[in-house]
């Protein structure tokens, strides 16, 4: 569109007619006071505070909500819209307190800000202030309430971006009070943002309460790890403590909003388990020893259980899917460089023989340009919440979604059809879309799809998929551990390839496109994780691994580990008594916030970080633990002085990748009850275990295994039991033959089916 | 719980409007619970409402706490909204407000003991030409004094 010009302040400005006239000033860098208008929330023009005086106007117009056309004249200085912002300002004031010295928005409040500069040191206003109560809205945000000047930011984010609306303006006139209503409080998983949009101090961070202001903080900018987003995140820090996270701006990746859950995992850091202490087992007793002694009993360890031998290739070394880029890349490195390719990082995976490659062909922004979603085993509201929140922007600008699913969840969107079947049935359905989407465009059906009947869903969804122009198919974590799941995700494949999809793989988190691309897989002649766990290797170097959480086979894992004649390294962040139990050597490493290193996001982005602070005690960033590891082992090609030379190297050699396999069986139709096992989104790592608040949402406390009343039946539980250590919920929700387990605890059996 | 006569009247609101604006009905939705629950609202029953017609409870309950004619406290039989806008405010509401609280023994937003009378602030009901003035159930009494309340409150049963 022609670009058309304005004049504001006597400067000629260009602009798109129909632009709010405040996004004009704030691109032109004119500063006008505001405080409901936020740039990624609807415009609600309640506040008053950025009115200017618009040539022609009889009174002065809302910046926010003036759209602008040709050849208006704009003063943005001048004694009337000067006189109108003071006379604003007393208004918003009458009822504000002023309790800013115990105030937690003291010093980075926008009302004191603009009242500074624009307000009046003296009000016409002599009554008493009006007194809000409080409710407890949960245990990330504190509310005063009385602080608040109904701007309605909140209660738009919750509306617009969290998309469950739970705070509302209720009341009229001056006994308008926001609040939620009638349910457990705030219990979205965007609900932090709420403390960022509130412009005063009536939403305030809990964990953070009365801890410090904002100017004796320093702030660095780093790269959220919990999941395939890599959200950009400001880590506010004070004294060598990370104190407080706040989101950082970043269209491409999480726009200015992030989840809780890279908001407030930084409470993990100082949890009182923290491993502070390298630490060595002679004859069954845990020492306390300097980091000299202990990695010199490791590498003798390693040199007489392996390297003396000649059996270089009884190392195993696996790492937790959450480490960085470095990490990955080093820890391979030392193990190809001693002889051995048994590397993995999939520890909660079931099957790796049997393993199928989808990639992710779409980008955050792209997500929002597509016409139709279908979305398999995923829950992506929990799972990847900056993810869904792009799904929802599109299916708020019509984007139609269709599900298939092993449960029914609770979108924040609407959907076109939900379909709610075991994993053993998707791949059949699969399959009748895959045979509907050929037969429309004209090409000859293979064997395996002869004898598929199409269902009526099956059609559906392929009509779907073959309307539309740009379309994208999501696979989620549920069905990674179905017996057919390389099935499925060869269907998907082939479906996307036929109907011109793209592809968003989302069925493994965090940082796992980085182990991927560092080549941190079993190499040719390697093994994987299962595999290693039924050779009785003789040595292991372990990043960041907690068996009882991490591994799908979790009571296998912890026996072959504990075997008396093998050599573990652990490297740990937190203190954990079964890792004790089968490590000979423990050393204690820097967390989230505390190493340097990099984190590659689903749009392919590698984000580097610095640490923001020094690790506590005497835990060093692992990247650093392992160059000097391979120094003693005496590898070639250590010599790094930065991690940043690691991730230059990184780039320079992408990794050929492990085998994987393109066969379609649909011949497994086995009637077993399927188990779908995830650790709940709050204990996915080590540091959210940790991380007391987010431990005590809703969210948090998801320790469920939801399965129908026929299924309980059969396995024998009630309502009030336990199954494989989950208390037991009985719902429709599940599928048939299906039991939907999400756990934020460890369990003697693990993932095991 | 919504009674199946009341969703049976919710749903005739609903088909005045487009299928996706199910909440637009909110307001009567409301008002017919309300009518089935002795004149008042209480929360789970706002909720009930949102639930019927796909709302959130949030957004029900800024329309039931916003207007006057919604209860969320029990009420008499007989409701005297009272105004205490402007005009009637300027012609006395005030003092008039007291001395019905004082004749009923109750103050604004209690309900007498015999369950017969309520009194309630309002906002502006329209009627300034006849300030100061009360509305009971759909009857306007305009131009009040204390006489002719103590006459229309006698008459209440």
């Amino acid at each position: 569109m022609a670009k058309i010009e304005i004049e504001i302040d006597g400067k000629m400005v260009r602009a798109k007619p129909g632009e709010m006239l405040i996004s004009v000033t704030d691109r032109e860098g004119i500063s006008v006071p505001r405080f409901c208008y936020h740039k990624k929330l609807s415009v609600a023009a309640s506040c008053r505070m950025c009115l200017v005086d618009v040539e022609g106007a009889p009174k002065p117009q809302p910046a926010c909500s003036t759209p602008i056309s040709e050849g208006m004249k704009i003063h943005t200085q001048n004694e009337k819209s000067k006189s109108s912002q003071k006379a604003v300002m007393e208004f918003l004031l009458i009822n504000h307190p002023l309790d800013c010295p115990i105030c937690d928005q003291g010093g980075e409040c926008e009302l004191q800000d603009v009242a500074v500069e624009y307000g009046s040191d003296v009000s016409c206003f002599s009554e008493g202030k009006r007194i809000v109560a409080d409710n407890d809205i949960g245990p990330l945000i504190q509310t005063d309430m009385t602080r608040c000047i109904h701007c309605t930011r909140c209660v738009r984010f919750g509306a617009e971006i969290a998309g469950i609306m739970e705070m509302g303006g209720t009341g009229r006139g001056d006994h308008l009070k926001i609040e939620p209503f009638l349910t457990e409080g705030v219990t979205s998983e965007l609900s932090g943002n709420m403390i960022d949009v509130c412009p005063v101090g009536a939403l305030t961070s809990k964990p953070f309460r009365y801890e410090l202001r904002s100017w004796q903080m320093n702030s660095t900018s780093t790269i959220a790890r919990h999941d395939l987003v890599g959200s950009n995140i400001n880590a506010q820090t004070y004294k060598g403590n990370v104190k407080r996270v706040v989101s950082g701006d970043n269209d491409a990746v999480n726009e200015t909003w992030i989840s809780d859950r890279d908001r407030f995992s930084y409470e993990g850091l100082s949890h009182e388990n923290r491993l502070l202490e390298p630490q060595i087992k002679i004859e069954g007793q845990w020492k306390e020893v300097g980091w000299h002694v202990a990695l010199d009993y490791a590498v003798k360890g390693l040199t007489s259980n392996i390297l003396n031998n000649h059996q270089s290739d009884q190392l195993g070394v696996m790492a937790s899917k959450t480490s960085t880029v470095e990490e990955f890349y080093l820890l391979q490195k030392i193990a190809r460089e001693i002889g051995s390719e048994n590397i993995d990082y999939r520890l909660n995976i079931k099957n790796l023989d049997n393993t199928a490659k989808l990639e992710s062909n779409i980008k955050l922004g792209g997500l929002e340009g597509v016409d139709h979603a279908l979305i398999v085993g995923s829950n992506p509201r929990l799972e990847q919440p900056m993810i869904n929140h792009r799904l929802r922007k599109a299916s708020l600008n019509g984007t139609s979604v269709d599900v298939i699913n092993s449960m029914k969840f609770d979108f924040n969107y609407q959907l076109n059809s939900e379909n709610i079947i075991a994993p053993n049935q998707i791949a059949s359905t699969l399959a009748g879309v895959l045979s509907s989407v050929l037969a429309s465009v004209s090409i000859e059906l293979p064997d395996y799809l002869q004898s598929i009947k199409v269902s009526k869903e099956s059609a559906s969804i392929a009509e779907k998929l073959n309307n539309s122009d740009n379309s994208v198919i999501v696979l989620g974590e549920h069905v990674v551990n179905a017996e057919n799941s390389a099935t499925i995700v060869n269907l998907i494949a082939q479906i996307a390839k036929h109907t011109n999809s793209t592809t968003l793989n989302l069925s493994t988190t965090a940082n796992s496109l980085a182990a991927e691309l560092t080549g941190f897989v079993p190499g040719s002649k390697g093994m994987n994780v299962n595999a290693m766990l039924e050779s009785d290797l003789k040595a292991y170097i372990l990043l960041d691994i907690y068996p009882e959480y991490d591994f799908h086979h979790a009571d296998k894992a912890i026996d072959a580990l504990n075997d008396k004649d093998n050599f573990v390294i652990s490297l740990n962040g937190f203190k954990n008594d079964i890792v004790s139990e089968y490590s000979d050597v423990i050393l204690p490493i820097a967390a989230f916030y505390e190493t340097s290193g990099t984190h590659i996001n689903i749009n392919g982005d590698m984000q580097s970080f610095a640490a923001s602070v020094v690790a506590p005690g005497e835990s060093k960033p692992a990247w650093k633990v392992f160059k000097v590891l391979a120094d003693l082992l005496k590898l070639p090609g250590f010599n790094y002085v930065d991690s940043t030379q690691i991730t230059e190297e990184v780039s320079h050699q992408a990794h050929n990748n492990h085998l994987h396999n393109e066969n379609i069986d649909l011949s497994i139709t086995s009637d077993n009850i399927n188990i779908i096992w995830q650790q709940s989104p709050y204990s996915i790592d080590a540091l959210l275990r940790h991380s007391g608040s987010l431990q005590q949402t809703k969210i948090g406390k998801l320790n469920f295994a939801y399965m129908n009343a026929s299924v309980a039946k059969d396995l024998g539980v009630s309502a009030d039991s336990k199954y494989l250590g989950v208390p037991v919920v009985i719902t429709d929700a599940v599928a048939d033959r299906c039991v939907f387990v999400n756990a934020n605890k460890a369990t003697q059996t693990g993932g095991e089916s | 719980m919504i009674s199946d006569q009341a969703k049976k009247q919710i749903d005739a609101w609903v088909a005045k409007y487009p299928e996706d604006r199910k909440s637009s009905a909110v307001m009567e939705a409301l008002k017919i619970v309300q009518a089935e629950n002795d004149n008042s609202l209480s929360a789970e029953s706002i909720q009930d409402v949102a639930d019927y017609l796909g709302m959130p409870g949030i957004a029900a309950a800024e329309v039931a706490t916003f207007y006057e004619n919604y209860n969320h406290k029990p009420v008499g039989k007989h409701v005297i909204r009272f105004c205490h806008n402007i005009s009637c405010m300027l012609n006395g509401s005030d003092d008039l407000i007291s001395h019905l609280e004082d004749k009923l023994g109750v103050k604004t937003g209690e309900v007498t003991k015999d369950g017969l009378i309520s009194v309630k602030k309002v906002e502006c009901l329209g009627a300034c030409v006849g300030a100061p003035m009360f509305q009971i159930g759909d009857q306007y009494y305009e131009n009040l004094t204390a006489e002719k309340i103590d006459e229309i409150v006698d008459g209440l049963k």
